[in-house]
C-alpha cells in the first residue's frame, strides 16, 4: 500500500468513526468520498489486498437482496467478506465498504448500473452479475441503451471480469452479446420452465437487440423475461449455464431446483420470502456463491438465516393487523408486488406511497405503466395513496377504476382502515425515499414478524 | 340520440412509450366513456399500413432515438395521408419525440433527419438536456398545463405558428423563447411528455371537443366530476410557483 493510500484510508476510517460516534449517522457514503478525494485509486489498491477476489452485482431490480444473500452465503462457508450491505452503490459507497481493507477473502459489492464504469476498472472483479435491466428513474439514468452502453464499456475496461447475466432477459443478453464480441467471457442463468404467472402488461423491451424485430416467446414469465428468440434467428435466449426448475412460488416464499455447470445433481433451495422475481435473485446469488466455491448446503444455511432488511418485503404486526412493507420503485417492481398481492387470497388493503425526491427520479410518469387495473377487479380491496405525489397516485387509481383516499403516513393510512377488519393485511408499497420513513414508523408502532 | 363514436389511432405504442404515454389513451378512453361517447381505440403497429380516412384523433408519443427513427421512417411513407388528415382538421396530439416528428426536420446525434413537415417548425439540438417539471399557461386549458419535460431538442416555431402556451415554470420549446409546444389547426404538439392528459383534463377535453366538432358539427361536453384531477394539477402548480421546486 502506498503512503497516499494509507493516508486516504486513515482519513476515510476517521471520517467513518466520526460520523458514527459524533453524528450517529450512517457511515456509508461520506468516508468513501473523503478517501476517494485523497486517493482516487483507493478502491483499486484495496481490491489488490483481497485474498480471493470480488464479485459485483448490478441490475435494475433486486441488487440489494442478491448482494446480501451472496455475501451471507460466503460468510456461511467461513469466508470473510466486505460488502456494501446498506446499498450505497456508487463509487464512493463502494470505496467506503472497501475501507476495512486487508484481511478479507472476498468483496461482494452492489453497483449502480451507471457506476459500473468507475467500479469495474477499480475493483477488477472476477464476476459481474447482471440481474436484469428495466426502465427505471429515467431522468437520471437516461435511456436504457445508454445503460447498456455503459456496462459494455465497463466490461471492456476490466477484461478479466466474467459476465454472469440473466439469460431470460433480452436487455441483459443484449449487453452480453456485445461484451462477448469484445472478448468478455459470458455465463448465463435463467428459469427453464414456464411459471404460468398471471399475464402482465406486454413490455416495451421485447425487441431483438440485433435487428429490432419483435421477439417471439415460447413463454414469458413477466416483463420482458422469458424464453425469447428473434424471428430472424440472430438473437435468442442462450443455452443456460445454470437453470432453475421445479419452481414453486407461494405466499410463504419460494423454492426451486438448481442445476448446471459444476453441479452433479440438481439442488433444492428454498426461502421463506419473495415472489417469482426472488427466484431470479436467489438463483443469481447461488450462481455467484457456486463460482466462489460455496456449496449448496452453505448457501441454504445462509438463506435460512436471512431475513430481508431495509424494508424489502418485511412483515410487521401493528395493533393486530399484519403489515407487509416492500420497495416498488419502477413499473416492473410494482407489477411484481401486485402479483404478490394477488397471490395472497385474503381480503386486503394497500397503501401506495410515491415520492419524487432526487433519489426516486423526479419524473413519476412511470406510474402510468403499472398495471393497477389488475387490482380493480378485487372488490374487497381498500387502497390509500401517499407520498409527495399522492395526488398523482390518486388520479392514476381513478383511471384504473379504483377510488382511494390520501394519507400522509402509514399511521394515518392505518387510521383510514378503521372499520376494515383487522384480519385484512395492509400492503405498504413505497418507492425509494419513502421506504425508510415507512419502516421507521412501522418499527415504532408495531413489531417485526 | 344515437351514440357518438370517436376513433382514436394510437400510433406505434410498442415503440413510442418512453414515459407512460399510454396514460393519455387511457384518459381519452375513460373521459369519452363517462360521457357516453364510444371510443374506438386502434393501435397502429409498425407493420400496418394505416389509413387516416376515418380517424378522429391520432396520438403519437415519445421514444428513444432508435425507436423514434424507426417510427419516422415508417411515417414518412404516410406523409401525404397525414398531411391531408391534418389539413382537414383531423385532431393530432403529439408529445415529446412525437412532437419533434411534426416539423420539417430534427436532429439525431450529429445528423439532421427529415420530419413529417405537418407544422412549420424544426428542431435542432442543444446542451444541456432540458429536464424537469414544467407549467404552461395555454388558451386551450382552463388550468395551467403541468407535467414533466426531458428533451435535448430545441424546437423553433415558424412565423405565424402559435405556441401551445407560455412557460410559467420550466424550459419549453428551446429554453429561451418562453414558449411551449405548438397549436396548428387541430394539431397539439408539446414537450410535456408521457401522461400529459391525466392531470390536465382541460387538454383532454379540448382534444375530444375538437374531434366531435369536426365529426358532428358540435361538441357539448358534459361536465365531469374532476376533483381528483384538478387537485393533482393544483398541488403540482402550487409547488412549482411557490418555489418549492428547483432545477
Ligand atoms: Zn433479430
Amino acid at each position: 500500500m502506498g503512503p497516499r493510500t494509507s493516508i486516504a484510508r486513515a482519513a476515510g476510517g476517521l471520517t467513518s468513526w466520526g460520523l458514527r460516534r459524533v453524528l450517529h449517522r450512517s457511515a456509508s457514503q461520506l468516508p468513501g468520498r473523503v478517501a476517494l478525494a485523497l486517493d482516487p485509486r483507493i478502491t483499486a489498491e484495496l481490491a489488490g489486498k483481497l485474498r480471493e477476489g470480488s464479485i459485483v452485482v448490478c441490475g435494475t431490480n433486486g441488487k440489494t437482496t442478491t448482494t446480501n444473500v451472496l455475501a451471507n452465503s460466503l460468510e456461511a462457508a467461513g469466508k470473510t467478506v466486505l460488502c456494501n450491505r446498506a446499498g450505497a452503490n456508487m463509487a464512493a459507497g463502494i470505496a467506503a465498504a472497501m475501507l476495512p481493507g486487508s484481511g478479507a477473502d472476498w468483496a461482494v459489492m452492489e453497483a449502480d448500473e451507471l457506476s459500473t464504469i468507475h467500479v469495474l476498472p477499480a475493483l477488477r472483479p472476477r464476476y459481474l452479475i447482471l440481474l436484469n435491466l428495466f426502465r427505471d428513474q429515467l431522468d437520471r439514468a437516461g435511456e436504457i441503451e445508454h445503460v447498456q452502453d455503459t456496462i459494455v464499456e465497463a466490461l471492456a475496461a476490466s477484461p478479466e471480469t466474467c459476465l454472469v447475466a440473466c439469460g431470460d432477459d433480452p436487455l441483459s443478453m443484449g449487453v452480453a452479446v456485445r461484451a462477448a464480441e469484445a472478448g468478455t467471457r459470458v455465463l448465463s442463468f435463467g428459469i427453464d420452465e414456464d411459471l404460468r404467472l398471471p399475464a402482465d402488461r406486454v413490455p416495451e423491451a421485447r425487441f431483438c437487440q440485433v435487428c429490432g424485430a419483435e421477439l417471439d416467446y415460447a413463454y414469458r414469465q413477466y416483463a420482458q423475461l422469458g424464453a425469447f428468440s428473434c424471428p430472424n434467428g440472430d438473437f435468442s435466449r442462450p443455452v443456460l449455464d445454470w437453470r432453475a426448475t421445479g419452481v414453486r412460488v407461494g405466499r410463504d416464499g419460494v423454492s426451486f431446483d438448481v442445476g448446471g455447470a459444476g453441479i452433479d445433481a440438481p439442488q433444492r433451495l428454498s426461502a421463506g420470502f419473495g415472489g417469482a422475481y426472488m427466484v431470479y435473485n436467489l438463483l443469481a446469488a447461488f450462481v455467484g456463491a457456486h463460482l466462489a466455491g460455496v456449496g449448496a448446503a452453505s448457501f441454504q444455511r445462509a438463506l435460512d438465516g436471512y431475513s430481508p432488511e431495509n424494508g424489502r418485503l418485511q412483515h410487521f404486526r401493528v395493533g393486530g393487523r399484519e403489515v407487509v412493507l416492500n420497495l416498488a420503485k419502477n413499473p416492473t417492481g410494482f407489477n411484481q408486488n401486485i402479483s404478490l398481492m394477488e397471490a395472497d387470497e385474503r381480503p386486503k388493503a394497500a397503501f401506495f406511497v410515491i415520492n419524487d425526491d432526487y433519489n426516486d427520479g423526479k419524473d413519476i410518469s412511470w406510474i402510468w405503466d403499472v398495471d393497477f387495473e389488475r387490482l380493480a377487479a378485487d372488490r374487497g380491496l381498500t387502497i390509500v395513496a401517499g407520498g409527495h405525489r399522492a395526488n398523482d397516485v390518486q388520479v392514476r387509481l381513478k383511471y384504473a377504476g379504483i377510488t382511494s383516499d390520501i394519507a400522509s403516513s402509514v399511521g394515518e393510512a392505518l387510521g383510514r382502515l378503521g372499520s376494515v377488519d383487522s384480519s385484512r393485511p395492509l400492503y405498504v408499497l413505497t418507492n425509494y425515499s419513502a421506504l425508510w420513513p415507512a419502516k421507521a414508523e412501522l418499527e415504532r408502532m408495531g413489531e417485526r414478524l | 340520440m344515437s351514440a357518438l363514436t370517436l376513433k382514436v389511432a394510437h400510433l406505434y405504442p410498442e415503440l413510442l412509450n418512453l414515459y407512460g404515454d399510454s396514460g393519455n389513451i387511457l384518459v381519452l378512453n375513460k373521459r369519452m366513456g363517462w360521457r357516453n361517447i364510444q371510443p374506438q381505440v386502434e393501435e397502429v403497429h409498425v407493420d400496418d399500413t394505416p389509413s387516416f380516412a376515418d380517424v378522429d384523433i391520432a396520438f403519437v408519443g415519445g421514444g428513444s432515438d432508435r425507436e423514434q427513427r424507426i417510427v419516422c421512417e415508417r411515417l414518412l411513407r404516410e406523409k401525404a395521408e397525414l398531411r391531408s388528415f391534418v389539413e382537414d382538421g383531423g385532431v393530432l396530439l403529439a408529445v415529446c419525440g412525437g412532437y419533434q416528428l411534426l416539423g420539417s426536420s430534427y436532429t439525431m446525434g450529429d445528423e439532421t433527419v427529415e420530419g413529417l413537415g405537418l407544422v412549420d417548425l424544426y428542431t435542432d439540438r442543444g446542451t444541456p438536456r432540458l429536464i424537469g417539471n414544467v407549467a404552461v399557461e395555454s388558451r386551450i386549458s382552463p388550468q395551467p398545463i403541468v407535467g414533466y419535460e426531458n428533451h435535448g431538442g430545441r424546437t423553433h416555431l415558424g412565423p405565424g405558428v402559435e405556441p401551445l402556451g407560455k412557460v410559467v415554470f420550466g424550459h419549453g420549446n428551446d429554453g429561451e423563447s418562453g414558449e411551449e409546444g405548438c397549436l396548428y389547426k387541430n394539431v397539439v404538439g408539446t414537450y410535456v411528455h408521457g401522461p400529459l392528459l391525466p392531470k390536465n383534463p382541460g387538454v383532454a377535453d379540448y382534444v375530444i371537443s375538437r374531434a366531435l366538432e369536426r365529426k358532428y358539427g358540435e361538441a357539448n361536453l358534459m361536465r365531469l366530476e374532476d376533483h381528483v384531477e384538478l387537485e393533482a394539477n393544483r398541488v403540482m402548480y402550487r409547488r412549482l410557483i411557490d418555489g418549492e421546486e428547483r432545477e
